[in-house]
């Protein structure tokens, strides 16, 4: 075959930017929302919005929840046949499984904490494999209670794992499919700065007045190199956070012989025991162990609050207790670790200082992970992330556009399709997510299966909005523009406002109360979607105000036009 | 722009886009594998290897990538990063046993 690099880079820009970018918009946006998820959590369970705490004291309120928790029902169900060897003896009854791990997360935004435990499958058909079912609770931490788990947290429990694995648990799917979008993001931009040569000119064009065709193409050009390091460095780092674990797994497949000598190496050089002992031993008080890991913070001049926190081996004589420090004054994810020995809560080992090539790692992923505290950044994420959306959507709509008359001559249904997806895309995302938000506040708060429902309305409502915008776009086969981009718009604002009203009626908490009392998380997912709803309005009339949307093209070739007005 | 591209069979395009897609992840993962095993032999913590041979991971991915779409010989492509990653990786496997010794 015979072709030139700059005709490869078009014809891959064009087409994997195309496939691909359907899933690109969901990270991107989905992403966005991602850096305000904790704030989106605060006004889906009206009971969390309070002050964010800092981590308890462990020996009044965690040290009782390591007997109340329990192993999740879901993953006891679907690993423990697979880990536990029958031939050995009866399998052990899920309330029943001991104790291995015990740990609890809290961030400078957190009201309420997250803990966790992972539980020891007995009589494991391989010793050597991780034999654990895990077990996760939110709890508020003034009180040790437990938070109800039909409340689902809709920011950080499910607009956030979407923006990295959709959902999509089987064999990893989701983290590839979004691993190789990032990756097409990463050439996408090659190959964009590499068509348009003209690269500083356009930079500075916008030509809003002109056909469609081309103000879409400059919109496109002027959001893909305007925020140029933005969505390279995102897309970038968001394929270095997962390397490790999941694209590049080195040291759990081809290198694990050296990977876990070097893990030996190590236990032998910190002193913190791999395995357990098997003699019981009781854990001394955790909140002295965290009181001696501030001063030595302190005295290292960076003093600061407890982020995390692990017990090892819990119960066991080999037990250790690691505290880490929470990284909200600092981009990389150092934090700062001290490991005491549970019994006695001698210190075992302080971690090192990172060397320069971990060091610039978690620089890297600190800054995609955003956990510092800097307000006017994260906002300026919310602001790229969005710049990227909107590069993908319009290189939707110039795909459309470019083509749509020549498909219509030629009786091929291409741009129809990709214009349908788009719409589904773009206002069905959209209304998804904010019909999710008014199911939320909709629902009774003790209601059961409450998580599902929302859940159920966000796919629902996205099904709906892609059927609605498959069966309206018939224009575009006749090279007018699809209906459905006004008609889901119009809904979007709808739906937006009705999710504000439903807050302020189920809550109590409008605006006229959020604002006065500096309740940023709250007035400020009320003010998004209100921006949201005025956008979508906007949209919604512009598009209204030109139906036939015929550009200079359509003028000049001559189209059938009996469903001008479908 | 540029016009466009020759046309070609489906089967031909899949080839080329898999192959690009494929090839070169399985090279990078010969190359970061040989790289790791390098710099452990060097004296490297194995943590610290990894850390920085995965950042620079997926630029030479997306290079390769590039290269082998642009390429227009697919036989050429098929040679240096099938071979290339077949080579990288034994000789990480093979330099690891070493090491292992």
């Amino acid at each position: 075959m015979n072709w030139t690099f700059r005709q490869a880079m078009t014809w891959m820009h064009t087409w994997l930017g195309l496939v691909l970018g359907f899933v690109l918009m969901v990270v991107f946006f989905f992403g966005s929302l991602s850096v305000f998820d904790r704030e989106i959590d605060r006004w889906s369970i009206p009971q969390t919005r309070f002050e964010p705490q800092p981590m308890p004291s462990f020996d009044q309120v965690l040290r009782p929840l390591m007997a109340q928790i329990e192993p999740s029902a879901v993953e006891y169900a679907a690993k423990m046949p697979l880990l536990h060897d029958a031939n050995k003896g009866p399998m052990t009854p899920r309330a029943a499984l001991p104790i291995d791990e015990f740990w609890a997360y809290t961030t400078h935004r957190d009201p309420v904490l997250l803990v966790g435990a992972d539980f020891s499958v007995p009589l494991p058909r391989d010793p050597a494999a991780h034999n654990h079912i895990h077990a996760r609770a939110t709890i508020d931490p003034r009180t040790g209670a437990f938070l109800n788990d039909d409340q689902l947290k809709v920011g950080s429990a499910f607009f956030y794992p979407l923006h990295y694995s959709l959902h999509l648990k089987w064999k990893n799917a989701g983290y590839f499919i979004v691993g190789l979008a990032a990756f097409i993001m990463l050439a996408a931009l090659v190959s964009g700065v590499i068509i348009h040569r003209r690269l500083f000119r356009e930079f500075f064009t916008f030509r809003p007045r002109k056909h469609l065709q081309r103000s879409t193409l400059d919109l496109h050009n002027l959001t893909g190199v305007l925020a140029l390091p933005f969505h390279f460095f995102f897309a970038f780092t968001g394929l270095v956070i997962f390397a490790a674990s999941i694209y590049l797994p080195l040291g759990h497949t081809v290198l694990k012989p050296l990977h876990d000598r070097h893990a030996a190496q190590e236990s032998a050089r910190t002193g913190l025991p791999q395995t357990r002992a098997g003699v019981n031993a009781p854990v001394a008080s955790v909140d002295a162990m965290v009181a001696d890991a501030r001063r030595r913070w302190s005295d290292r001049g960076m003093p600061g609050q407890v982020g995390f926190l692990k017990i090892h081996h819990l119960g066991d004589t080999n037990s250790y207790v690691s505290i880490y420090r929470a990284g909200s004054d600092r981009v990389a994810l150092v934090g700062e670790g001290i490991h005491f020995q549970a019994s006695t809560g001698r210190v075992l080992h302080e971690d090192p200082p990172r060397e320069p090539a971990s060091a610039v790692h978690q620089f890297l992923t600190g800054l995609h992970l955003q956990h510092f505290e800097h307000w006017l950044l994260r906002w300026l994420y919310v602001a790229g992330g969005l710049l990227g959306c909107v590069c993908i959507a319009t290189g939707f709509v110039f795909f459309v556009e470019k083509r749509k008359q020549q498909h219509a001559r030629q009786g091929s249904a291409q741009a129809r399709v990709v214009d349908a997806l788009g719409v589904a895309t773009v206002t069905g995302m959209l209304l998804a997510t904010t019909a999710m938000l008014l199911v939320n506040r909709l629902l009774p708060a003790d209601l059961n299966g409450a998580a599902n429902w929302q859940i159920g309305a966000f796919w629902g409502v996205w099904l709906i909005s892609a059927l609605h915008a498959a069966g309206r776009n018939g224009p575009v086969a006749l090279g007018q523009r699809s209906p459905a981009w006004a008609e889901q718009c119009q809904a979007l604002a709808v739906v937006a406002v009705a999710a504000v009203l439903a807050n302020g009626w189920s809550t109590g908490a409008h605006l006229w109360v959020t604002v006065p009392a500096g309740n940023w998380p709250v007035a400020g997912v009320d003010l998004s979607l209100l921006t949201t709803a005025t956008i979508a309005w906007a949209a919604h009339h512009k598009l209204k105000r030109q139906p036939g949307m015929v550009t200079a093209h359509t003028q000049r070739t001559s189209v059938p036009t009996e469903a001008t007005h479908a | 722009m540029p016009t466009s591209p020759p046309r070609l069979s489906r089967w031909s395009w899949i080839h080329r886009i898999a192959l690009s897609i494929l090839g070169a992840y399985a090279l990078t993962w010969g190359l970061c594998a040989l790289a790791v095993v390098a710099l452990v032999a060097n004296g490297a913590d194995f943590h610290e290897a990894e850390h920085g041979v995965l950042i620079a991971a997926f630029l030479v991915y997306l290079a390769v990538f590039l290269w082998s779409f642009a390429t227009p010989r697919l036989s050429q492509v098929w040679l240096a990063v099938g071979g290339g990653a077949a080579v990288s990786m034994a000789i990480a496997l093979f330099w690891q046993h070493q090491l292992m010794q």
